[in-house]
């Protein structure tokens, strides 16, 4: 290691967004974790009804966190005025949302 | 059921630190296990993998952020391909014959395989030009490497063969029900030049959002059984996060050298099941 850290010299442009979401996906993370380690303690005592819902929870909290991330990253962006990569995020979002109504109506 | 729950979450560890290293779901151990270890409905495990994907790249992506890895910007722009493909897989699901896909995508595998066996030994790309739409779009990217302890500053190209490579490899999600990582990270190592490390923590970050589009149809359909789930992605989860803190620190010849045998059975195994 030197001690002319390069990274102290010439900041990354795109640090901001990286620390923000990295922040957004330790939270979704750490709060399907608690979640599912609950629901997996309250099956070993027995309480199968209880353990379910938890665990449920816990997937949901999971499955909305890519999600969550891509609005938040859309969001940054808009913020920055960086019109392009907005849209490029509100194209994503419109797909999900797309796939999401279209899931629900198969199944 | 103890016994079960805790071979479950001990094989899903595994799974999770394999599958971030390498930028895949780890849904290649994953779904064999269940079915064949477990005796788990194909539907159930394909469920659970699908969820699991999420965990596998929301656990790794706060290291792979945290160190510079991921590219956000070449992240989003690739996730309008892979999102619009996977809504397209799923409209078009019915139509074709699963058999030919599958021997297409196998076939293509197996090339993208013999690509990679041949670049094996390169550490970094070297004097790769930005075309012009990456330039506009500022897609080059730096990280720190702590194994060979030094920044690397790259460029990037083949950004619209890209784009349109993740179209198909959502198709593929979409149809096949996978994160369809093996696909993403040979399109950045080899058409748009990206450094092998960056495009397995680039790969990671993408296929969570696109599990999230294929978890949600079943979510819906009731297939995702939370008593199986569960334990899967709590070990899914705690490997991911290990396997990103092993990976900063591993050579990028031995993460290939871990790839290229996963993408050849990969490729062989679509192209059995398309013949059978």
């Amino acid at each position: 290691m030197t001690t002319h850290d390069p990274e102290l010299q010439t900041p990354s442009p795109h640090e901001p967004i990286e620390i923000t979401l990295a922040r957004l996906l330790r939270i979704g993370s750490l709060i399907a974790a608690a979640l599912i380690a609950a629901g997996i303690a309250t099956m070993l005592l027995g309480r199968e009804a209880v353990a379910t819902r938890l665990i449920t929870a816990g997937l949901l909290a999971l499955l909305a966190t890519p999600i969550m991330r891509v609005i938040t990253a859309g969001l940054i962006f808009v913020r920055q005025k960086d019109w392009r990569f907005a849209c490029f995020c509100l194209v994503v979002i419109c797909a999900l949302a797309a796939g999401i109504l279209l899931g629900q109506a198969h199944a | 059921m103890l016994v079960q729950t805790l071979e479950i979450f001990l094989i899903a560890i595994t799974a999770g630190v394999f599958g971030s290293m390498l930028g895949l779901g780890g849904g290649i151990i994953i779904v064999p296990v269940l079915t064949l270890l477990f005796g788990v409905p194909m539907r159930t495990a394909v469920a659970a993998s699908t969820v699991s994907i999420i965990a596998t790249s929301t656990g790794a992506a706060v290291a792979f952020l945290q160190d510079r890895l991921t590219n956000t910007r070449v992240a989003i722009w690739l996730e309008m391909g892979t999102a619009t493909g996977a809504l397209s897989g799923a409209l078009i699901a019915g139509y074709l014959d699963q058999r030919f896909l599958y021997i297409l995508f196998g076939l293509l595998l197996a090339y993208s395989g013999y690509n990679m066996f041949k670049s094996r030994k390169n550490e970094l790309p070297e004097g790769v030009l930005p075309d012009r739409l990456s330039q506009k779009l500022q897609l080059q990217g730096s990280y720190t490497d702590r194994q060979l302890g030094k920044r690397i500053d790259y460029q990037v190209t083949g950004t619209l063969p890209g784009l349109i490579i993740m179209y198909f490899s959502g198709i593929a999600a979409g149809l096949l029900g996978i994160g369809a990582g093996i696909f993403k990270v040979p399109a950045m190592d080899q058409i748009m030049r990206i450094p092998f490390k960056a495009s397995t923590a680039t790969s990671n970050f993408m296929i969570g959002v696109t599990a999230a589009s294929g978890a949600v149809v079943y979510f819906a359909r009731g297939d995702v059984k939370p008593m199986i789930t569960g334990p899967v992605v709590l070990g899914v989860l705690l490997g991911a996060v290990l396997g990103a803190k092993l990976m900063v620190r591993l050579k990028t010849s031995t993460i290939r050298k871990l790839f290229i045998p996963i993408i050849i059975y990969t490729a062989f195994e679509m192209i059995y099941r398309g013949l059978k």
